[in-house]
């Protein structure tokens, strides 16, 4: 499932802790050429940015110090991005898990996930939201593309609460809990399950993310 | 709809898979690498590598085996053993493990759940319950946390020792029953239930597997989140394909096991 053509240069920021790994490895997977970077400059200076799932919401706000004006006017702007778990959360303005300012990119905060046993962890489903006018014109969500009915591995306490209910591409259950699994907005997506943790269809999501950067 | 886990664990030392496999095709199956590979295709839902390695190379060659692991591996990996401060964490998180497991080092220092946590989220801490029977314990029968593989009996009784892992800040009990290690006559119930009843953080149930019927009444009667094998499956009695197949046909909603070829990459 290499690509055919030059591969995707994608900065991976690295708030100082946790595992990265497996997503620099997923990505390259799907032809993507990854720097690990702990400098925004950097980041926002590549074909896209992926905002990794690992770490707390407070340490988080720390390493973005002050950056998130110029990583949400890159984002407006359209740098291609994926924020995965952590990352997700980080699109919005602030978390009930810790003070401190997100990125503010997508309107909403990040609350306690509302179920008996807290963190979710494990396999939940992936379920595509219903397809607005303009998208059944087209062909679909295209982070999705080839998905349905995916199984991905979630390990997360906290989840997103849109203000705009169209930013939620996917949802998901909790017990009686139901979340965004996804969110979309212009070019930044974010999930709240790690696609680099869920076996082939993970790696396919990472692929589709590239093939979106790569088609911007 | 959350899915009960199907955790496969390999004994690692020195960078070598300890008890044997009965894998057919396989080129080496002493590499922890290719065997982790092998149990994502056949559907498991998480890999444990727990290292028994007692010197200090072995910890070396223990960072080199997550790292390579990590590479190939796409499915979430914990890593235990030896594990005593959130520096060691740190280390097996940044080679590639997405969660640390943390046993007599909790004991020495309990606060080291906290810290981990804060630093790294609490859905990175595993706190690991080794529980045997004593007739005799320190406050009375009941089940009491062992350290040292099971060797060295502590003063603290397994019910309240998971409640104060999980206030503290891990975020799941891997609970392995010493009695009902290596019986292959069930997953010990009655000590699973009232774990997870105790707490509200996911419990593992581990030690006592030997057919999918186990693994159905530990989801159901035990109340597990999770449950944990090894012997039935390195030994080639049964596959994870077969377990997840006889646990659909109760009823029981595991992920799906790949079809075949999606996991081929």
């Amino acid at each position: 499932m290499s690509r055919q053509t030059r591969p995707v240069e994608v900065a991976l920021f690295d708030y100082g802790a946790g595992n990265l790994h497996s997503l620099a490895k997923g990505l390259e997977a799907g032809g993507a050429r990854v720097t690990v970077t702990t400098r925004w400059d950097e980041a926002l200076a590549r074909e896209a940015l992926v905002l990794p799932g690992v770490g707390s919401f407070g340490a988080a706000v720390q390493a973005l110090a002050g950056s998130e004006a110029q990583v949400r006017e890159a984002l407006e702007a359209g740098l291609p991005c994926l924020g995965i778990c952590l990352g997700m959360q980080l699109l919005f303005d602030s978390s009930e898990e810790s003070d401190g300012a997100g990125i503010g990119l997508i309107p909403g905060r990040v609350r306690r996930i509302r179920a008996r046993t807290v963190p979710q962890m494990g396999w939940n489903d992936v379920e595509p939201a219903p397809a607005t006018e303009s998208q059944a014109q087209g062909s679909g969500e295209p982070l999705f593309r080839e998905l349905d009915g995916m199984t991905a591995y979630y390990a997360n306490s906290y989840v997103c609460e849109p203000v705009d209910e169209a930013d939620t591409i996917a949802w998901s259950t909790y017990g009686h809990d139901r979340f965004a699994a996804a969110v979309r907005r212009g070019r930044c997506w974010g999930v709240q399950f790690h696609p680099e943790k869920s076996s082939a269809p993970g790696l396919r999501l990472l692929e589709n993310f590239l093939d979106e950067v790569e088609g911007s | 709809m959350l899915r009960p886990r199907i955790i496969v664990c390999l004994d690692v030392q020195d960078g070598r898979v300890v008890k044997g496999t009965n894998f057919v095709g396989l080129r080496d199956v002493g590499d922890p690498v290719e065997l982790a590979r092998r149990y994502e295709e056949e559907g498991a839902d998480e890999v444990v590598f727990l290292d028994i390695s007692a010197s200090h190379e072995g910890r070396g060659t223990l960072l080199d085996t997550v790292r390579r692991t990590a590479e190939v591996l796409f499915i979430p990996l914990t890593v235990g053993g030896g594990v005593r401060t959130e520096d060691d964490m740190n280390a097996l998180l940044r080679a590639g493990a997405d969660k640390v497991s943390v046993n007599s080092g909790a004991v020495r220092d309990p606060d080291v759940l906290t810290r981990g946590a804060r630093l790294f989220g609490s859905q990175c801490v595993v706190a690991s319950i080794d529980a045997k029977w004593m007739d005799e314990g320190a406050s009375g029968p009941g089940w009491y946390h062992h350290t040292h593989g099971g060797r060295r009996p502590t003063e603290l009784e397994v019910i309240a020792w998971a409640r104060e892992c999980a206030r503290r800040g891990a975020g799941e009990i891997l609970l392995t029953s010493m009695d009902r290690d290596g019986v292959r006559t069930g997953y010990d119930l009655e000590l699973t239930s009232a774990v997870a009843d105790a707490v509200d953080i996911p419990v593992i149930a581990s030690g006592g597997a030997g057919e999918a019927a186990h693994l159905r009444d530990g989801f159901t009667q035990g109340k597990a989140d999770a449950v944990l094998l090894a012997g039935i499956l390195h030994d080639g009695l049964t596959t994870v394909t077969e377990l997840k197949s006889a646990l659909e046909g109760w009823g029981i909603p595991v992920r799906p096991c790949a079809a075949a070829g999606e996991a081929s990459r």
